[in-house]
């Protein structure tokens, strides 16, 4: 299945965008201006169209800045600690996050794709 | 007046009550389909009993407040068509604040505000595919103005009505809304009790001297699941005779 394509589609459609500016690089609540509402009916639509359950803060990365709080709070590595809570992350992207975080939310289409693809291994 | 509906399928949350049983037969009249809720045989009997010509014109979920599977359950039967909800759910704990049972002040709020907050993310997210329904809340006016020992009760209700009015602005943009409807003595169910028990004399401190009928209660519900009320939302309609605005 070509995940990436699909979610292109239902974003597109969501979001109501007509040309297609969407990589797998493309930050969603900063380029595209998706809000709170958008990504609720985001995770509804990836949820009917995968058929995998969607938990909205592990898929939106909703509490990445809390864990760093908490793994700063428990003494213990950032990455390792994000690692454990969102599984479906490359550590190649999770440095990227934490390096870019100041900057405003990090979402990006491919963490989309990732986490799709790893609750579908699990389905 | 001609009263237009935008779909056809209401799930009655607390379906086996009196004034659930009224608005069914409301909605059946009205071509609506309603899909009544039940927590026991019993209640799944008293359904039987009231609509007993209009078997083919509504179907029944088995529904447990606080039960977490009952909701799964029911979902996977009433599936992603449910345009309508109405929610007359609510448990009775009659206790004064400082007598309450701790555990049971535990259990009452999971199962009045947390479970109905798991009730409406399912809910949203079932209608928010459609991008469209209409969500009534059944509160009181005990929220407003309880009665000693109604404390968890109108704590119940207030906090439910929160999360009620807060759907309905994150929703209403993408066509799901929500009102409330507080009706103050009713003749049905608990109200009727204690209407009995006060032998009517607190009917007199009600402005128009009489409890609300269950019709009048029926058929407001039926009105604000209709077109014409589309723009009431996230808001609380106080029906009560004018029992809550006199000194």
């Amino acid at each position: 299945m070509d995940t990436l394509g699909e979610i292109k589609k239902i974003i597109m459609e969501l979001l109501d965008l007509e040309d297609d500016p969407i990589t797998p690089d493309t930050y969603l609540i900063k380029e595209l201006g998706a809000e709170s509402i958008d990504l609720l009916e985001l995770a509804v639509a990836i949820n009917s169209r995968f058929k995998i359950a969607v938990k909205d803060e592990d898929i939106f990365l909703t509490r990445f800045r809390l864990y760093l709080t908490e793994a700063t709070q428990k003494g213990m590595d950032n990455a390792p600690y994000i690692a454990g809570k969102y599984p479906h992350l490359t550590n190649g992207r999770i440095a990227e996050i934490i390096t870019h975080i100041s900057e405003g939310p990090q979402l990006k289409v491919k963490d989309l794709v990732s986490y799709i693809t790893n609750q579908s291994k699990g389905a | 007046m001609n009263i237009t509906f935008s779909g056809t399928r209401g799930l009655l949350l607390g379906g086996t009550c009196e004034l659930a049983l009224a608005l069914a037969v409301s909605m059946i009249k009205s071509s609506l389909f309603p899909i009544l809720t039940y927590r026991s045989n019993e209640g799944l009997h008293r359904i039987r009993h009231a609509l007993p010509q209009y078997e083919k014109n509504y179907d029944v979920g088995y529904l447990n407040l606080g039960d977490r599977d009952s909701l799964q359950a029911l979902f996977t039967h009433v599936g992603s068509d449910l345009d309508f909800l109405v929610d007359f759910a609510q448990g009775n704990y009659e206790s004064l604040i400082a007598q309450a049972d701790e555990a049971e002040v535990y259990r009452y709020c999971m199962e009045n505000i947390s479970f109905r907050a798991e009730i409406l993310k399912t809910v949203g997210r079932t209608m928010l595919k459609k991008r469209k329904g209409r969500l009534v809340f059944v509160s009181s006016t005990a929220a407003q103005r309880p009665n000693p020992g109604q404390g968890l009760y109108a704590a119940g209700k207030l906090a439910s009505e929160a999360l009620y009015r807060t759907m309905g602005l994150e929703m209403g943009g993408r066509g799901i809304t929500t009102v409330i409807l507080r009706p103050g003595y009713v003749e049905a169910g608990r109200g009727r009790v204690y209407i009995e028990e006060q032998e009517g004399k607190v009917l007199q401190t009600v402005p128009i001297k009489r409890a609300v009928t269950q019709k009048e209660i029926a058929e407001t519900i039926l009105f604000l699941l209709s077109d014409s009320a589309a723009s009431l939302n996230a808001t609380v309609i106080t029906m009560d005779g004018g029992l809550t605005h006199r000194k």
